[in-house]
């Protein structure tokens, strides 16, 4: 039996920086046909994210009672998309007053970057990076009417062969988290690959590797080793939306925010973020994982040990990727 | 086909239950799918992460990240790069330095070869900043070039030729260096830019007689409470940022203070958000927490601040070795405590040496702080009989807990915002958790009084024993030490370098007076002009009105950009200059406003080393590929523009230039300059001939102290290497970088200050007539009519003002430049997100596009520096709206009073950058 590779990502570590991001469009998705596809996208929550809205058509895809559900497809403006800037004109040519998108973009990836929820100084947001979750109930692969869609024995990465893939778009429709792109040069539906040929080599993916905030851990769930922990044993890593079904295999440590205020502006017990946008977000199970964490920080404001902050903590950087035969790219 | 695939899909989505049974797919994926074979088209895959080679490289800009990136070449063009990422640690406990980067050093790959570079040399056709361009030959620009630049040597002197470098270029050692050997060999002046952009640390300056106290960034996951003040680093720290998250995990109160929920407020343990400006008010609220508790280190007081000094009640002034015997040595800098173990005066003990010896150099006295028998007192009230009589003294001290009585909690949540309870509770965090550090950004310099914020800081940091502590004090940054540098670019001719405060170059080349008459009242800008033109007639600044300012080389540098009045500055400025030469790889208004365009290297085709305090990691840059189009590095440029100066000049028949440094009579011969510029003489006194920037970075390797054992081949081959005596979050002596607080704190050697000591209380006329004698807060200065105030940050998408225009990061943004407004804000003026807003005021106005966000404190508006004017309607940036281009303070213009003097570029007066005001209104496009 093959084993499932996992992403535990800790979105208290986790700055927007978005070099996940450009770590994967150089390495994936640099052609002519993928200019709006970032297989990988950090996001600010709560927020319509990217694509716009990709929650509300969740709700009407994956899973529900065992049945495939088909969310309908996103207009590409939802998207927004790399668009190039005019410093041929304004530069060099003088024919234009400014510097400028040459098409000018209504939406992005990450448009509402920083719009923080509530009301300030009780405002708050966060950072979401996602991915393909590489589900154990793909939605996609379900839905590809041509079966060009499969998940590999060996170690649960769920790929479109762009061999067959005949750009029919019903997995872009079933996906709940709108993970899979369509190139509409080469008319095929693409995604996010888990960087296969570099896990295959004992390199972790690339937003994980290239990760400057040293946030995502990598490694198989049947392992000992940090997922296992986190995963199973701490249960403080959760996978995203458990509710479209498809049981994801990326997982997400939920954030903890600073401490709001009172009315005449105390620190205050009452948590920053709402716990019923946590548990829209991450379930029910994020109540006891907020809770372990906090007091396992507690542990360590006391000066005691924490197996679990030393975990996410993580001194040594290579800790993160528990694959076999790690070398350096 | 088609027809299969439309019927499938009817079938898909019209039976439930099938699509039910069909859900068994996922189970078995192998069963269910026999007869399909995957996999072939996964070699595709595997073929595209492969390469032709790997070169070592990083980024030599001044974003402080130099971070290891594996360059892959494919094609012989760069592909992609990577982070090396394997570094080691600081200490045994903090996490590792790996694996570093960011999403613009992600992105240079792509953006070296974007639409915004500059190919080969142009010049100017067309008006300025036409974007009407010739493209000429390198011979044809610099021989045009070399002959105005002998014409305004001869003719107004070499000082009315600057050379200004940017940030795109600060920071690689070698091409810094050779740009600076340049400007040393033809007396050229060199405005500095550090307090140009507002950042110079000066408070710390004032205080420490150092401006730069930092360790490396692993310090921070020691500290047990560390309040990141005015600093996003989440933004502007990214390979870094990693650290303060695990120190709170690790039990760190970690404390954002901001008056925006930014990125690194929502990771802090807790988040005090003051009005804009008001930080000092703050500071000194927990030192009057501190204060009052008690929670002082006594002895660590004692020793190495000037707190026990003994102050005279009747003038204010410090107790000096002259009042007490007039005839007395030196006794001007004699200073006294009270001891109680005698119940007398003493002497300070190593106060009275003279001159200071300044930061950077051995501090050449055996004297030590240490009291030995001598017991301080800190409180109490004395007579002491002097030349004149008996008068009364106390302490500073005293004088700092009369001082400090004004600033209880409850007043300054006043001022603030700031709840009394929170302030107490994080003073008193940092009183106790220890190590407490400060983690400042560079922000805080830019308000005109930034320099008391630092002084509230240090005076936190004194008070608690931090300032010297691993894991505690103030944290601004460590530079390299200049030996290397200085090594090269003096070599051959000795030190003759000019710099410049940008801050009092553009009073008397921009607007000057006028420009604070018109936004801060008559008043006021007479005030500033009086000690401004005392200052001069004191000598303690030079006058740079007697100096023509005729031609301007922009190397890596995009004043246009950022110099407070934007297009105010470049009307009256910039483009006040006959001649601009920009050398850079990217466009910019800077290079758009020139007349000679001239194309540099980036940082994958070029050789050169980078160093920042940071870590403790010297790193290598090497040629991927070579040089785009024409471009050339930097000294390779200067090295064709010093051949043509000295083709031109023999041609010419140029006699030698004369001219003087420190008051001395030299000369230049530019027939001779070229040659100068590529000969070394090595410290064996063997010769060198520079073919290149290699050779460059070998020789500055060679005469870096703590870099000894490395040659720029191991560097290529490894990347980075570890500077020596770095093995704990402090610098240790032997490395490359400075030991100075260490060598006050640890091994009690007097601080280069004029009392010896952490120096808290200024005696100088103007500081105690400015009320600054001691540390205290001054609110920030508005603009009548104006109620919101314009806060600003190094931006999370670009490095000051590169990578702006890349399409991707731009992309990843909303297009176009955006300014964070409140809702409420938004709302009471008709703005709703995605609007276009005009910003203005009574000095100028901008348009942008309105991020409507809660994170924004009521009442300001923030927006990410950096964005070149060249993308807003009209070419005006935020730039338009700082009003603040002549606001110099009178105490940093003090000069003759111990280390307070004009000593660029560690003491020279802040640019200020925040201290004013605005308004916005929807705007709608014409």
């Amino acid at each position: 039996m093959g084993k499932q590779v996992a992403m535990v990502i800790d979105l208290n570590k986790c700055i927007g920086c978005q070099a996940c991001t450009a770590a994967c469009k150089s390495l994936w998705t640099d052609e002519e046909g993928q200019e709006s596809m970032l297989w990988n996208n950090v996001e600010t929550k709560p927020g319509p994210g990217y694509p716009k809205n990709w929650e509300e058509k969740g709700e009407r895809s994956g899973w529900k009672d065992g049945v495939l559900q088909y969310g309908g497809l996103h207009p590409d403006e939802d998207f927004g998309g790399e668009k190039l800037l005019n410093h041929g004109a304004a530069y060099f040519e003088g024919t234009a007053d400014r510097l400028q998108q040459e098409e000018p973009m209504g939406y992005g990836a990450n448009w509402d970057e920083d719009t923080s929820s509530g009301d300030y100084p009780n405002n708050y947001h966060f950072y979401l990076p996602r991915l393909c979750n590489h589900c154990t109930k793909p939605a996609c692969l379900e839905a590809c009417p041509v079966r060009a869609i499969y998940k590999r024995e060996q170690d649960g990465i769920v790929l479109v062969d762009q061999d067959k893939c005949q750009g029919i778009r019903l997995c872009n429709q079933a996906c709940p988290y709108d993970k899979v792109y369509f190139n509409y040069i080469q008319n095929k539906s693409q995604k996010c690959i888990f960087c296969f040929p570099r896990v295959e080599q004992g390199v972790a993916p690339a937003c994980a590797r290239q990760c400057p905030g040293r946030l995502r851990f990598v490694g198989y769930l049947e392992d000992a080793g940090p997922i296992a922990k986190l995963v199973y044993e701490w249960k403080v890593a959760l996978p995203l939306h458990p509710e479209f079904g498809t049981e994801p295999n990326v997982f997400y440590v939920p954030p903890i925010l600073p401490p709001s205020f009172d009315e005449e502006g105390r620190f205050s017990d009452e948590p920053r973020v709402p716990m019923d946008y946590l548990r829209y977000l991450f379930g029910p199970e994020v109540d006891q994982s907020l809770i372990t964490i906090m007091e396992e920080m507690e542990r360590k404001q006391q000066g005691k040990e924490s197996e679990l902050m030393d975990l996410l903590i993580a001194r040594d950087w290579k800790s993160l990727f528990n694959i076999p035969d790690v070398r350096v790219a | 086909m088609t027809e299969f695939t439309a019927d499938r899909r009817e079938f898909v989505l019209g039976g439930s239950a099938l699509a039910a049974g069909l859900s068994l797919k996922y189970a078995s994926p192998v069963e269910a799918q026999s007869g399909q074979v995957y996999g072939a088209w996964e070699d595709v895959m595997r073929g595209k992460w492969t390469w032709d080679k790997v070169v070592r490289g990083s980024r030599g800009l001044n974003c402080t990240g130099h971070c290891a990136m594996n360059v892959y070449v494919k094609n012989g063009i760069v592909w992609r790069e990577e982070q090396q990422g394997e570094y080691g640690r600081s200490g045994d406990d903090t996490p590792d330095y790996g694996p570093r980067g960011c999403q613009k050093g992600l992105r240079h790959s792509k953006y070296m070869y974007g639409r915004q570079r500059v190919l080969y040399p142009m010049k100017r056709t067309g008006e300025r900043g036409s974007g009407q361009w010739e493209r000429v030959s390198w011979d044809q620009a610099c021989d045009e070039i070399a002959d105005k630049f002998i014409d305004y040597a001869i003719e107004h002197g070499p000082e009315s030729i600057t050379i200004a470098m940017g940030t795109q270029m600060t920071l690689k050692r070698a091409s810094f260096g050779s740009l600076f050997r340049f400007a040393n060999l033809t007396g050229i002046m060199v405005p500095e830019t550090f307090a140009g952009v507002g950042d110079l640390p000066v408070g710390a300056y004032q205080v420490l007689g150092y401006e730069l106290p930092g360790d490396n960034m692993a310090a921070v996951f020691k500290s047990k409470v560390c309040l990141v003040w005015a600093c996003n680093p989440a933004a502007t720290r990214i390979p870094d940022a990693h650290f303060f998250w695990e120190a709170r995990y690790n039990g760190t109160d970690v404390v954002v203070i901001s008056p925006d929920f930014n990125g690194s407020s929502l990771h802090a343990s807790r988040w005090l958000n003051p009005k804009p400006g008001t930080d000092a008010a703050l500071a000194m609220a927990m030192a009057q927490v501190i204060m009052e508790d008690r929670s002082i280190e006594w002895d660590y007081v004692r020793e190495q601040t000037d707190l026990p000094f003994l102050v005279r009640t009747d003038n204010r002034k410090f107790l000096r070795g002259s009042d007490v015997d007039p005839e007395s040595d030196g006794g001007d800098k004699r200073f006294y405590i009270w001891d109680e173990a005698s119940n007398q005066a003493a002497l300070a003990p190593a106060t009275g040496f003279g001159e200071t010896a300044g930061r950077g150099l051995e501090l050449e006295t055996d004297q030590t702080i240490a009291l030995g028998a001598l017991k301080p007192a800190l409180e109490g009230r004395w007579t002491v009989e002097t030349a004149s009589g008996p008068v009364e003294v106390t302490t500073v001290f005293e004088l700092l807990k009369t001082q400090l009585q004004a600033y209880t909690p409850e007043r300054v949540q006043e001022e603030t915002g700031v709840h009394a309870d929170n302030i107490r509770s994080v003073a008193r965090s940092f009183a106790t958790a220890k190590p407490g550090m400060i983690f400042a950004g560079y922000r805080m310099n830019k308000w005109l009084h930034g320099d008391l914020l630092l002084r509230g800081c240090l005076l936190m940091c004194a008070l608690t024993g931090n300032t010297g502590r691993a894991g505690g004090g103030l944290q601004t940054t460590q530079l390299p030490n200049a030996d290397g540098l200085l090594a090269y670019a003096f070599n051959g001719v000795g030190p003759r370098l000019k710099v410049a405060a940008t801050s009092l170059w553009d009073y008397a080349h921009g607007e000057g007076a006028d420009l604070n008459r018109r936004m801060y009242g008559d008043n006021y800008a007479e005030y500033i002009d009086k000690h401004h033109s005392e200052a001069i007639d004191r000598r303690w600044i030079p006058d740079y009105a007697k100096t023509p300012w005729k031609m301007g080389f922009m190397a890596g540098h995009n004043p246009g950009n950022w110099r407070a009045g934007g297009e105010g500055w470049r009307e009256s400025a910039m483009l006040a200059l006959e001649t601009i030469v920009t050398l850079t790889p990217n466009m910019s208004v800077t290079a758009m406003f020139s007349d000679y365009v001239l194309p540099i290297a980036d940082h994958y085709e070029r050789q050169d080393y980078v160093m920042e305090g940071r870590t403790p990691y010297a790193q290598v840059m090497d040629a991927a590929v070579p040089p785009l189009g024409e471009s050339l590095d930097d000294w390779g440029a200067f090295e064709r523009l010093t051949a043509a100066i000295s083709k031109r000049a023999i041609e010419r028949g140029i006699a030698p230039v004369e001219d003087q440094i420190f008051g001395q009579p030299i000369s230049h011969d530019y027939t001779k300059v070229n040659a100068i510029y590529k000969s070394l003489t090595r410290k064996d006194g063997s010769q060198l001939k520079v073919s290149g920037t290699g050779d460059v970075a070998q020789f500055m390797i060679e005469h870096s102290k703590g870099l000894s054992k490395v040659s720029y081949k191991k560097l290529q081959r490894d990347g980075f290497v570890r500077v020596d005596d770095s093995a704990d979050v402090q610098f240790g002596k032997g490395s490359n970088y400075s030991h100075y607080v260490l060598d006050s704190v640890t091994d009690k050697k007097p601080y280069s200050t004029l009392t010896g000591r952490q120096q808290f209380y200024m005696d100088h006329d103007w500081f105690l007539q400015e009320g600054e004698g001691l540390p205290t807060y001054r609110p920030p200065k508005s603009l009548d009519g104006f109620g919101l105030r314009l806060t600003m940050g190094h931006a999370r998408h670009g490095v000051h003002s590169m990578y702006r225009d890349d399409s991707l990061m731009v992309s990843l943004q909303r297009g176009e430049p955006d300014v964070f407004v409140n809702p409420d804000d938004a709302a009471s003026r008709q703005v709703a997100d995605g609007d276009l807003i005009r910003v203005y005021n009574s000095y100028g106005e901008f348009v942008a596009q309105a991020h409507v966000s809660s994170n924004t404190q009521p009442g300001s508006l923030f927006m990410y520096h950096g964005w070149d004017p060249m993308m807003f309607r009209g070419r005006e940036n935020f730039s338009s709206v700082i009003s603040t281009g002549s606001l110099v303070k009178p105490v940093q213009l003090v000069g003759g009073y111990g280390h307070i003097s004009y000593r660029t570029p560690n003491n020279v007066p802040n640019q200020t950058y925040h201290d004013s005001t605005c308004e916005f209104e929807k705007y709608v496009e014409a």
